[in-house]
């Protein structure tokens, strides 16, 4: 995770330190781009429909990967009808959005698309 | 698909960034507007480029923003506040909640903004308890910002100081309106006062106030970071930029969209929306919730801006847009929506208390056969005097649903009133369910099902539905694989 280890952020005494800051972070995330980025929609309505549980699940079985990975809680898409929703984006592929996602979907999310590539006909965006 | 024709302003980072991570919002040039403010910009040309990119305001008023900023710029006090609307009441709207529980700071930087531009030092969002997680987000990035002193006092090491505070509001849609929502927060009663004196002049606690919408500060960074000139260049020649609409009812995608002003009713509610569900035709849709109207077919090519809404008889509203199909009876839709301004009528003015009861009254006369065709004269006579003459926004908008239903489903009232019908069969009181003959093979299933045992008939006989005890329920016809039962 960016800035990993850090509990607080320090405090920016002027303006060219917030510059510095603010390049810095645009690096970091810059360099997610050769882990697998995923990113699970915990607004609301997406908890409502049962995102807390894919969270988790993906929390627990990505960190034992063979591949380098970035599990993120994001806000909604705006795809009520998909929720929940998880979008995985590969090293040097376009972000896939995978709708009604559940622990099942999340495995098969794991084991097919993540390791294999694989496709699924529940992905909602991106790549079909 | 949903990502097609929508353009993502103020819902740019809602789904890509963690919320509760202020690096992820600073790594998207988030604050960077702000540290441009300060270190490089007077406010009076901050304000001129607010102006410049045309944001109206998004909370339905539509009041240009740099305007509002001007004006309590302008107003001279020793201290001034800065106040998010985060009231969101429309029934179905939940604009305000996706921006807030996905990209808290967004909202936070623009208010650091305006603060700089009018001279205040305050802040206040004024939140709906009912959203405890984005409560909890804002929370954090409060003191995620003021921690990496980006918030609090003085501001990355410079004189503009800002802080921000919640207020919750207990739920009563009039406290959306702004001077409704002061006088809440100064721990009065949620009621309106008479404007002017404008929140600009007198607001809380007496002292010069600017209140936006959500939606509205959403916008703000973006329009700073990208330009004035590339917000203006987005929507239509008086509504720039984008809205972002809660699309929900009858069409296939119901979700949460963000179009440029000047899109269509059509592109929004069937190539975003995806259509009406099961094949079934489209009929109305509503906008602006319990203060808009509803808009038929005749208007699908409407363009979504400020002034076409309301030529159409509708309007903008703060973004929830309800799609109905033929299985909609209008008359029932602007009982519902009355039904919910009654309910939330603060009472301080006649027109509004008394008036909206009202109509209420004699909609529910219609939908339960009794009505007259007076009865239509009434509710437009009555509907247009409390538009005229209601003290705030609440009261001179909620006949709206009536009278835009009025206009454009005449027919509708009339089968009402004069045939005593109701096509969509939604008003129990004047449908009446009834067994086919030829189709009854007296399986008797009907009959077990009926809650008031107002179906009599042997076992292989013709079954008959007692008219009298009929509660009209719907539970034969559901039961019934013989398609023996029928709604009429």
């Amino acid at each position: 995770m960016i800035l990993n280890g850090k509990e607080k952020m320090e405090r920016t005494k002027n303006y060219e330190e917030f510059k510095h800051l603010s390049s810095n972070l645009k690096k970091e995330k810059e360099a997610l781009s050769s882990k697998v980025v995923v990113k699970i929609a915990m607004a609301t309505c997406s908890i409502a429909s049962g995102a807390g549980p894919v969270f988790a699940l993906f929390k627990e079985k990505m960190s034992k990967l063979p591949k380098e990975s970035v599990i993120v809680q994001t806000g909604c898409l705006g795809l009520c009808h998909s929720e929940p929703t998880v979008e995985v984006t590969l090293p040097g592929c376009e972000p896939v959005v995978f709708g009604k996602v559940d622990v099942k979907r999340a495995e098969m999310i794991i084991d097919g698309y993540i390791m294999k590539g694989e496709k699924f006909d529940f992905i909602i965006e991106g790549n079909q | 698909m949903m990502k097609s024709k929508q353009i993502k302003i103020a819902l740019r980072n809602c789904g890509h960034i963690d919320p509760e991570r202020i690096e992820d919002y600073i790594s998207c040039d988030g604050y960077a507007a702000l540290g441009k403010c300060i270190f490089g910009d007077s406010p009076a040309s901050v304000i001129d480029k607010i102006k410049l990119s045309g944001l109206r305001g998004r909370g339905g008023g539509g009041f240009p923003t740099g305007k509002k900023w001007e004006l309590c710029a302008a107003s001279v006090s020793d201290k001034k506040y800065v106040i998010c609307n985060a009231d969101e009441g429309d029934p179905g709207a939940f604009m305000d909640r996706s921006v807030l529980e996905g990209d808290p700071h967004s909202v936070l930087e623009a208010m650091a903004i305006c603060g700089y531009c009018i001279g205040a030092d305050e802040g206040y969002i004024y939140i709906r308890a009912e959203y405890p997680l984005a409560i909890k987000r804002l929370k954090i990035a409060i003191t995620q910002a003021e921690e990496a002193g980006l918030l609090g006092d003085r501001i990355m090491g410079s004189d503009l100081s800002f802080k921000i505070r919640l207020k919750y509001g207990a739920g009563a849609f009039v406290c959306g309106e702004e001077t409704a929502l002061i006088r809440s927060m100064e721990g009065n009663r949620g009621e309106p006062v008479m404007k002017p004196p404008y929140p600009a002049q007198k607001g809380y606690m007496g002292k010069p106030t600017n209140v936006n919408n959500v939606e509205t500060f959403a916008n703000v960074a973006a329009i700073l970071n990208r330009g004035a000139e590339w917000f203006s260049s987005i929507g239509t020649e008086g509504s720039k930029g984008t809205k972002v609409f809660a699309l929900a009812g009858k069409v296939k995608n119901v979700g949460l969209v963000e179009v440029p002003m000047g899109t269509t009713l059509r592109e929004l509610i069937y190539d975003i929306g995806g259509g009406i569900k099961s094949g079934k035709q489209f009929k109305a849709v509503q906008s602006g919730g319990p203060s808009g109207g509803c808009l038929t077919v005749k208007h699908l090519d409407t363009p979504i801006d400020y002034e076409s809404l309301k030529a159409a008889g509708s309007m903008m509203g703060s973004g929830g847009m309800i799609v109905m199909d033929e299985d909609d009876c209008m008359v029932a839709v602007a009982k519902f929506y009355l039904d919910f301004t009654v309910e939330e009528s603060c009472g301080k003015c006649v027109p509004c208390r008394e008036g909206n009861k009202v109509l209420y009254q004699i909609l529910n006369k219609i939908t339960h056969g009794n009505g007259e065709m007076s009865d239509l004269d009434k509710l437009k006579n009555f509907g247009n005097i409390i538009k005229s003459t209601s003290l705030c926004g609440l009261g001179q908008t909620a006949p709206n649903p009536v009278l835009s239903t009025l206009d454009n489903f005449y027919n509708e009232y009339y089968d009402h009133v004069v045939n005593k019908k109701c096509a969509a069969k939604q008003c129990r009181a004047l449908i009446e369910y009834r067994i086919i003959e030829e189709n009854c093979v007296g399986c008797g299933a009907c009959k077990r099902v009926c809650p008031a045992e107002a179906i009599s008939g042997e076992l292989k006989q013709k079954h008959l539905i007692d008219q009298e005890t009929c509660i009209k329920c719907g539970a034969c016809i559901k039961k019934c694989r013989f398609n023996a039962i029928v709604a009429e």
